[in-house]
């Protein structure tokens, strides 16, 4: 109950400080469009056409109110209505992101399961340094690495994805191969590292040790008792890793030059298209604080002792 | 004495070996970034006639860049900004959640919720998209991405800190070193900064090179340092279309920051499995 207020809580921060953000700048909306052409006395007029002369809290309670009925306002640039903008780009980062997602929710599990289970043995020590490397590269130098040696220099896979779209990347597989490795791979190492450390703390944990006195099986007290323990702990990072792979994998979209929304965030931000920037923030935020209030619900029912307030 | 075996044996401790991969991988950028500029007085910019993306050779060790800039030159250059940004950002993260830490831990009940509930709303928020809301709204000096990567870092230091502070054998320290007469400076400042140490300094590298990851991010998608900085993550961002013509100008910064971040990670990898084991 408390941690679902906090959400809300939450929403209200990222609603208020995107509003801040979009008006705190030198310069208003009706200054941007007329320019320099526009006379004082235009301007002054599209001002009070747009509603800007109005003291800010009305104008906040005005945003909001169209906000809920769905009216995102339009982009500064082109003119598009926001929300067709946004329907456009969210099919290419799904396109991206549930892959992904699928891969690290089957593997991270299993990878740090099997490596957690034979703590110290040579696969758990080899499996354990490639993970750590891997996660510490930079995922704009493992892209960079991977289109050099398997597309440019071995013509294996496609280089990049200009200007397709949705449609083309669901028909044309190959394409999506190499932003959903680089994808992954940083959020599978962390994950599965987390898994490994859980499971290999719970194993020899008092309760485990306990459980295998009483007769259990080995297998009973690693499924039963083990496994849930390692992902109650591991599920705060899951949240950080859905949130970074479906709100928009930034750093991807623009090595691969897939137009998702990531990338539509980067150019909204260099074309200082405010409409736009305050969506895809609201939209952005409002995933991380779902997501992780979700975290925190499984983390509560899988591991019950571990307090929301630790 | 034999340690006990068999099935159920706690993991043995292995013998304290010096990392001396981490810390050579740690070593050069760190190294590099600290003396480069000392080393390397010179103008970066490009010298008259010269090439851009030339090969090794000749007049430039490591060949030239798309501008047509000594790429050793600003490889010396590069790192202060990239290691810089990243202690700056660290210091920030500190400087405010120390102490915030510690007032959540005092006396105050009422204090207590009220920073842990701030720090919980602000928990949520992904660094880079933070960063790149500010871009938009023109603060995109090299001050500002730091001092922020800084505070997004403040709601997870002040939550160690606290805990810290507030493990069981701690309080009852702070407890007798009351009823000795200590002042409230000596207590908070002395012990329970003390105590807080270990967990914040290991806390603290892996801080290190999560920030480094989020500014060289930035600096990357150019919403950090203007595009002719020298700095790593920039000059990957730059070459990368002449990545064959000129593999040095790409490859060298690159492997630095892989360099570092993998270090990093790899030092306190090892401190934080010294520490499952001793316990």
């Amino acid at each position: 109950m408390r941690r679902c207020l906090l959400a809300l809580l939450q929403c209200l921060v990222v609603l208020v400080a995107v509003f801040v953000v979009g008006t705190r700048l030198p310069g208003d909306t009706a200054d941007v469009l007329r320019g320099e052409l526009g006379t004082p006395e235009q301007v002054e007029a599209l001002r009070a056409r747009l509603g800007l002369d109005e003291p800010a809290p009305a104008r906040f309670a005005h945003w909001l109110g169209r906000l809920f009925t769905g009216d995102l306002g339009t982009s500064l640039t082109t003119g598009v209505p926001v929300g067709d903008d946004l329907g456009r780009r969210a099919g290419v980062t799904l396109a991206l992101g549930v892959p992904a997602l699928l891969l690290v929710t089957v593997l991270a599990p299993l990878v740090g399961t099997v490596s957690g289970l034979r703590e110290g043995s040579r696969p758990d020590r080899a499996l354990n340094a490639a993970a750590l490397v891997l996660h510490s590269v930079p995922e704009f130098v493992l892209g960079l690495l991977l289109v050099a040696s398997l597309s440019l220099w071995a013509g294996l896979l496609p280089a990049t994805a200009v200007g397709m779209e949705p449609g083309d990347l669901l028909a044309r597989p190959a394409v999506l191969v190499l932003p959903v490795t680089v994808l992954t791979a940083r959020h599978l190492c962390d994950l599965a590292r987390q898994v490994r450390a859980g499971v290999a703390a719970q194993r020899h944990g008092a309760v485990a040790e306990h459980l295998r006195l009483l007769g259990l099986r080995e297998r009973t007290v690693v499924l039963r008792h083990v496994l849930p323990g390692a992902l109650g702990a591991a599920a705060q990072q899951y949240a950080r890793c859905v949130e970074g792979l479906l709100g928009g994998a930034v750093l991807v979209e623009a090595l691969f030059g897939l137009r998702g929304l990531g990338d539509g965030f980067v150019e909204a931000v260099q074309n200082r298209d405010l409409p736009l920037v305050q969506t895809y923030a609201l939209l952005f935020a409002g995933t991380a604080v779902a997501v992780n209030l979700v975290a925190d619900l499984v983390a509560h029912r899988l591991a019950p002792r571990r307090e929301l307030t630790a | 004495m034999s340690a006990p075996d068999g099935p159920y044996a706690p993991p043995r401790a292995r013998r304290p070996r010096l990392p001396w991969a981490a810390l050579v991988l740690l070593g050069v950028p760190v190294l590099l970034a600290v003396l480069g500029p000392l080393l390397y007085g010179g103008d970066l910019a490009p010298a008259d006639g010269a090439l851009p993306s030339r090969p090794p050779g000749g007049q430039h060790p490591l060949g030239t860049d798309v501008l047509g800039r000594d790429v050793l030159g600003l490889v010396l250059r590069g790192g202060a900004s990239v290691v810089g940004g990243a202690v700056a950002a660290l210091a920030v993260g500190m400087a405010v959640g120390v102490p915030l830490g510690l007032l959540a831990a005092g006396p105050s009940r009422r204090l207590d919720e009220v920073v842990m509930r701030t720090s919980d709303v602000l928990l949520a928020f992904p660094g880079l998209l933070v960063l790149m809301t500010l871009a938009a709204t023109g603060h995109r000096a090299w001050g500002w991405p730091v001092a922020v990567a800084g505070l997004l870092q403040v709601p997870a230091v002040a939550r160690l800190v606290r805990g810290a502070a507030l493990a069981p054998g701690a309080r009852t320290v702070v407890e007798a070193l009351r009823m000795q007469g200590h002042g409230w400076a000596y207590v908070q400042l002395r012990h329970l900064v003390r105590e807080s140490a270990g967990p914040l300094a290991t806390d603290a590298a892996g801080r290190f090179t999560t920030v480094l990851y989020l500014l060289a991010s930035a600096n990357f998608l150019g919403l950090g340092l203007p595009a002719s900085s020298p700095d790593w993550a920039v000059l990957v961002e730059r070459n990368r279309d002449a990545l064959f013509l000129q593999p040095a100008a790409v490859l060298v910064p690159a492997g630095l920051l892989t360099a570092l971040c993998v270090g990093g990670n790899l030092l306190v990898d090892r401190a934080l499995a010294r520490g499952r084991g001793l316990m």
